[in-house]
């Protein structure tokens, strides 16, 4: 026996709280007599159950201040964010979406002492290959900072004797970070941002430290030539205060 | 003191009340992100596209259009954008089943954690028009009204997109032993 489609529909209505009172008698008379019928009643109830419970994730605690961060301090009535932002708080988020975009990505190394040239064409290659970063350069960790300050994460990833700390952050008013790290076998290899401007970088022996304002995606490239286990400390600071500290690790290859 | 609504929220938001625009982000961030999420099945894609969306929501308060309600307007942006995200990441048509193979097995049935795993990959195996009611319907609590509303479709549509999705979700749910 085939039911008429219209119960079909008045099956989904009553599951759906939308039948009116017509349609309900109508229902239940027919579900009175087509044991049919109630089978496909069961079975739609049972599923819509179902799919009511899936259960709702909490979205990641500092996204709420990235997005506070993105929105311009007085809104005009026509805000317009700047290609950075557009191409920073998009889909297209990350380095390889610069790169199809066809936008510049300023690859700068700092005159230091330590760094060779050699690293300098290492480093380049890995850039232009950051698009498939989770696959090229695995993740050993992430920490979040939700900081009225300064909001986002921090990733750090390897690709044979290279630490990349990938800094994905928005901040509200200039912010220094400082990435420390005491094994002196450990070298400041390069920098690469998606914008010439608004993030600068000193490095020195066991340290780097960047200074940025507004919403950036930028990378600290390291030498660790032993591939040896190693800890980055950051040191998240505002107005001269520390406003947050953290630690990601990487536990080293054979 | 009651809530302000959402209309009166981007009024104040149009006049450059950061407050406002800080309250719509408290009440809309959630369901926007798991909107996404349940598109996208990728949390940190559902991370970027509440970014855009809500970036978007921003730059374009001057053409919100009191007469709609708010969340109509914030939720077709989401669903789009979603939309736009699996076209630019070539997801845009439904996975195969094998997405859903994780989720198969009798011992596996009774763990409801298990159940709602088995549903996410079913739900990427139907069409995104076809998730974007399920999404609506389930997820965000929608009427068949508001839902039209949303899509911009008649409610004679949703209920047989509505119809459609349940059982292309149903059949893919029977075939890996999970209803």
């Amino acid at each position: 026996m085939t039911i008429d489609p219209k119960y079909f529909e008045l099956i989904q209505a009553e599951i759906d709280g939308e039948i009116d009172d017509a349609g309900k008698a109508e229902l239940e008379n027919f579900l009175a007599e087509s044991e049919e019928g109630r089978a496909v009643y069961e079975e739609l109830e049972t599923l819509c159950r179902s799919l009511d419970s899936m259960p709702s994730l909490n979205p990641p605690s500092h996204l709420r201040h990235m997005l506070l961060n993105q929105a311009p301090v007085k809104a005009p009535t026509q805000p317009s964010p700047n290609l950075l932002q557009r191409l920073f708080s998009g889909p297209l988020l990350g380095y390889v979406g610069v790169f199809a975009a066809g936008v510049a990505l300023t690859l700068a190394l700092l005159d230091s002492g330590q760094i060779s040239r050699g690293a300098f064409d290492d480093v380049t290659g890995l850039v232009g290959t950051l698009a498939d970063a989770g696959r090229i350069a695995p993740e050993h960790g992430t920490i979040s900072i939700d900081k009225s300050e300064v909001a986002g994460t921090v990733t750090l990833r390897s690709t044979g004797p290279l630490l990349i700390v990938d800094f994905d952050l928005s901040a509200r008013q200039p912010v220094e970070i400082v990435a420390g790290y005491s094994d002196k076998t450990i070298w400041f290899n390069g920098f690469a941002q998606l914008e010439s401007t608004g993030t600068s970088i000193a490095a020195e022996t066991g340290a780097v430290t960047v200074r940025m304002d507004g919403k950036r995606r930028y990378a600290v490239y390291l030498n660790n030539p032993g591939m040896r286990p190693a800890t980055i400390d950051l040191r998240f600071m505002a107005n001269d205060e520390v406003i947050h500290e953290a630690q990601l690790s990487f536990s080293g290859t054979e | 003191m009651s809530e302000p609504n959402d209309t009166k929220l981007m009024e104040r938001c149009s006049n450059g009340d950061r407050q406002a625009f800080e309250m719509l982000l408290a009440r809309y961030e959630k369901p926007v992100f798991n909107a996404a999420y349940r598109m996208l099945n990728s949390p940190d894609d559902a991370r970027d596209v509440t970014q855009t969306v809500f970036l978007k929501v921003y730059e374009h308060l001057d053409q919100y259009d009191p007469k709609y309600r708010f969340f109509s307007w914030i939720y077709r942006i989401t669903l789009n954008e979603s939309i736009n995200w699996l076209k630019k990441t070539n997801r845009l048509d439904a996975l195969e089943g094998d997405t859903a193979d994780s989720a198969s097995g009798p011992e596996q049935e009774a763990s409801n954690q298990q159940l709602s795993e088995g549903m996410q990959a079913a739900l990427m195996t139907i069409s995104p028009d076809y998730r974007a009611v399920i999404v609506l319907k389930h997820l965000l609590g929608c009427s068949y009204q508001e839902i039209s509303e949303v899509l911009e479709i008649p409610e004679k549509k949703v209920k047989s997109r509505l119809y459609t999705a349940r059982q292309l979700l149903q059949q893919m749910l029977t075939e890996r032993g999970l209803h």
